[in-house]
């Protein structure tokens, strides 16, 4: 018996592994290629942009004017990197640390194969074109050393956002896990949430003063910070300060070296592969098969496939991970974002009215259901062996997702309506929130069939397959505009109805959303019964 | 090789009181051969389908009828025309090695995936045309298809059963024997996705039996059962068919085939290579000389692999 002597193993290697796995996910269905040009296309106007962006800034004559703006808008990226994946889009991983775990491989080698693959993809490519632009406007303004410090902050920045990404939502996705923990999570999200609200304040309270000085305080208060001193290191070249140029960049490698650091001991968990949540429940079950599934508080409907199907989403909501971290970042996002929207305007009264304020979290539903058939995966084909009826089984996955959300969102919409002090607008408001949401659901029930796409089976509930999650997440947007063009009447029946009339806004839009709800399910309920073999297809992982 | 079509032959020595009744049952299922003539797929499955009368219910005879099945992957002919007829009231394995196109041609039977050509029939109800009928028939343990496995084993009887439309009392009490059977009453608040490889499929049998279904389609029952469990099912169906029912059930497990089936189909690159009774199909070999001879597998030589 002999072992054959091996030659390391080079970190090309892991990103050659990506480029194969993207290309042959190409390989796919015509769905599949269309997201990824729709990706490329928008990463690559994206690149463009930002490049421009970060030369001209870089270039502007007035120092203070460049800086604010670089940095700002550096910062502005490194937090998206950070921030997006765990709010809406997850984080790709194509490459699953789990397929490694026989491999004789050092730690250090798979951290950093894995970084370099992680790299490799629209999102990384696109942010270092950007970066370019910054690398090329400091050679421009500081000669060699400039362009050299701002290559070293561009690379560091770049390896940040990377690393910072893929940490947190590890880290996240390994406290969501854990049932105990995860209530922890959620009210640590909602802080998050409610904090912006006086982020907010404090910034407009800084336009509203329209003067630079308060904004180049915060942008050189930012400066210091991992998230914009990679850009600000050049500055301090052309002023002759190498020293703090030399801080700065030390700043950020200390965050990546950090958080590589982190990331790479969580990638052992990671390669333990897919657990399932929380410690099994023993001791023998009581009752009927029946009430076991039924909550109690729909004991007493009638027990048909309608009340099977609502009582097994609702269940799934609370008990599938992916669910549950998709509802907690939707819940999250349903409290930031009325909120900014409402506090951005100012105290001017040139603020968003209300009714358009908290439509944008009843459009996120949107998000949460535009695969809803892929959160089931294979499972799918029991409703397909049973010969579910489509419409019965859209309209209970729509009235689990309103028993959940709606009385979130009429809490938001009251909330947000006293805070603001508009207490007139609540009645608008909750019209435009049925109104909206019910067309979410319409739209979703049909538009969900035809863009199912497979989950990958891994730990992270925040991972995504094939390296086209930037396309997955053009799929939702789709959803959320086509619910928003079509909910438009709404918005615009809640713009005009003042006074008396504004209560008038509830039966409303009840009524368009539910009209909305029957139809989309109607045209989507046919659909799905012509098309369940097809779709069961493209929810299965491909192995 | 041109798959053998189906013909009855009465059977040889050894055949019980059982077998002869459904012989009788079966006798309007005998069809003359087809010409031996070698068609290409396409137009074999073209005939096959416009010799169809085309009413929904045809072949009264078969539980589980296949006809020109064919399944083509990205250019890959995964089924090349499959035709089987499973009578009523047999217990018949499909043999076949990895990759031979028996979970594609149970699939595709059970309405799960769409054939690109062919049709397939449940006591003479259309799978692809009539689907409501046939599926309320059918019986089906997939392979490699999740559960809804974050639901505890008695949840998820109770899914299936409201799915099926069945009323709450019948429900009930049908899984709690299910459970008991099984041996899965003690599992309690588990979530299936923590059950053993063997309690899942226990559950997944379960969750096939629960509305009494005429037909059992069951892929790879006994893959990854532990001998106790496997013994557990293979009671549970051996009385099923006792009963009346029609089970066929892929397998790797010739053993189990061999003592379990009355008929045998074996499958190899998309066609059905033998048909018949297990008595046939064997012509007084051993079932495992008759697979490996008609799948044409390698023996090693002992001059292969020299490093081991």
């Amino acid at each position: 018996m002999a072992v054959t002597a091996t030659a390391p193993v080079r970190t090309r290697y892991f990103v050659r592994l990506k480029l194969r796995l993207l290309r042959n996910g190409l390989r796919g269905p015509g769905t599949r290629v269309f997201g990824f040009v729709l990706g490329l296309v928008f990463g690559f106007w994206m690149a463009a942009a930002g490049f421009l962006w970060f030369l001209l800034a870089g270039l502007e004559p007035r120092a203070d004017i460049g800086l604010v703006t670089v940095v700002f808008t550096g910062s502005a990226i490194v937090l998206g990197w950070v921030l997006l994946p765990l709010l809406f889009f997850g984080v790709d991983e194509t490459l699953d640390p789990a397929r490694f775990a026989l491999l004789p491989l050092p730690r250090r080698t798979l951290a950093r194969g894995m970084l370099a693959a992680a790299a490799v993809g629209i999102p990384g490519v696109a942010t270092a074109v950007a970066l370019a632009g910054a690398v090329v406007a400091a050679g421009t303004r500081g000669g060699v050393p400039g362009a050299a410090v701002g290559l070293a902050g561009a690379v560091l920045t770049l390896l940040l956002c990377v690393a910072a990404s893929r940490a947190l939502t590890s880290a996240f996705a390994a406290l969501l896990r854990s049932r105990r923990a995860r209530d922890l999570t959620a009210l640590l999200l909602a802080v998050v949430a409610a904090s912006v609200g006086p982020i907010q304040l404090f910034a407009n309270s800084l336009a509203v003063h329209a003067s630079l000085a308060p904004v180049l305080r915060a942008a050189r208060v930012l400066a210091w910070t991992p998230l914009g001193a990679g850009f600000a290191a050049p500055y301090d070249i052309v002023a002759h300060r190498p020293l703090l140029a030399a801080a700065r960049l030390a700043i950020v490698a200390a965050c990546v070296a950090g958080a590589l650091w982190w990331w790479s001991h969580t990638l052992e968990s990671a390669m333990l592969g897919a657990s399932s949540g929380g410690r099994p429940g023993r001791g023998p079950a009581r009752g009927g098969a029946v009430d076991a599934l039924v909550p109690r508080p729909l004991r007493n409907a009638r027990a048909d496939t309608f009340l099977g199907i609502l009582a097994r989403e609702l269940r799934y909501w609370s008990r599938d991970p992916r669910r549950r971290a998709g509802l907690i970042s939707a819940v999250v996002a349903g409290i930031i974002v009325p909120i900014a929207l409402r506090v951005a305007g100012g105290t001017h009264g040139a603020r968003l009215p209300l009714p358009f304020a908290v439509a944008f979290p009843a459009l996120i539903g949107a998000v949460l259901v535009a695969n809803q058939f892929g959160y089931d995966g294979t499972a799918y084909s029991m409703h397909l062996l049973t010969a579910v009826r489509g419409r019965t089984e859209l309209r209970a996955r729509a009235t689990a997702l309103a028993v959940i959300l709606l009385p979130f969102l009429v809490v938001v919409a009251v909330v947000v309506a006293v805070l603001t002090h508009d207490p007139a607008g609540i009645a608008p408001a909750l019209g435009t929130i049925a109104g909206v949401f019910g067309t979410v659901l319409g739209v979703e029930s049909v538009l969900s069939i035809f863009v199912a796409y497979p989950m990958p089976e891994s730990r992270n509930v925040f991972s995504v397959n094939t390296g086209t999650g930037g396309a997955k997440a053009f799929v939702a947007m789709a959803g959320v505009l086509m619910a928003a063009a079509l909910a438009a009447p709404v918005l615009v029946v809640a713009g005009l109805l003042h006074g008396l009339l504004a209560p008038l806004v509830i039966p409303l839009g009840i009524g368009y959303g539910l009209a909305a709800l029957l139809v989309g399910t109607y045209i989507g309920g046919d659909a799905l019964e012509r098309r369940g073999p097809e779709l069961l297809v493209s929810v299965t992982p491909r192995r | 090789m041109r798959p053998q079509s189906w013909t009855l032959v009465p059977l040889a020595g050894g055949a019980n009181v059982q077998d002869l009744a459904r012989l009788a049952d079966l006798a309007d299922l005998a069809r003359p051969a087809r010409p031996a003539k070698i068609w290409p797929v396409a137009d074999r499955a073209a005939a096959c389908v416009a010799a169809l009368p085309s009413m929904t219910v045809i072949d009264g005879g078969a539980a589980l009828a296949m006809r020109s099945l064919v399944k083509v992957f990205d250019g890959l002919v995964a089924v090349d025309g499959v035709d089987l007829d499973v009578p009523a009231g047999s217990f018949f394995g499909l043999l076949g090695p990895n990759g031979a196109g028996k979970t594609t041609s149970l699939s595709m039977a059970v309405g799960l995936l769409r054939p690109t050509r062919g049709r397939a029939f449940v006591l003479g109800h259309d799978v692809w045309a009539d689907p409501v009928q046939a599926k309320r028939l059918l019986g089906v343990l997939p392979d490699g298809m999740r559960m809804f496995d974050r639901l505890t084993g008695p949840e998820l009887l109770g899914y299936q059963g409201l799915l099926r439309g069945m009323p709450a009392g019948v429900i009930d009490q049908r899984a709690a024997e299910l459970l008991d059977v099984f041996g899965l009453a003690d599992a309690g608040r588990t979530l299936v996705v923590d059950y053993s490889a063997g309690m899942k499929k226990k559950i997944g049998l379960a969750c096939a039996l629960l509305h009494a279904p005429r037909v059992l389609v069951l892929d790879e029952p006994f893959e990854a059962v532990d001998p106790l469990s496997a013994a557990t099912i293979r009671d549970i169906l051996s009385r099923y068919v006792a009963g009346g029912g029609t089970v066929i059930f892929s397998s790797h497990v010739l053993e189990l085939v061999e003592r379990l089936c009355t008929h045998v189909a074996i499958l190899a690159d998309g066609t059905i290579k033998a048909v018949g009774t297990l008595d046939e199909v064997r012509g007084g070999r051993g079932l495992e000389d008759v697979f490996v001879a008609t799948v044409g597998g390698r023996v090693a030589t002992g001059e292969e692999l020299s490093w081991l």
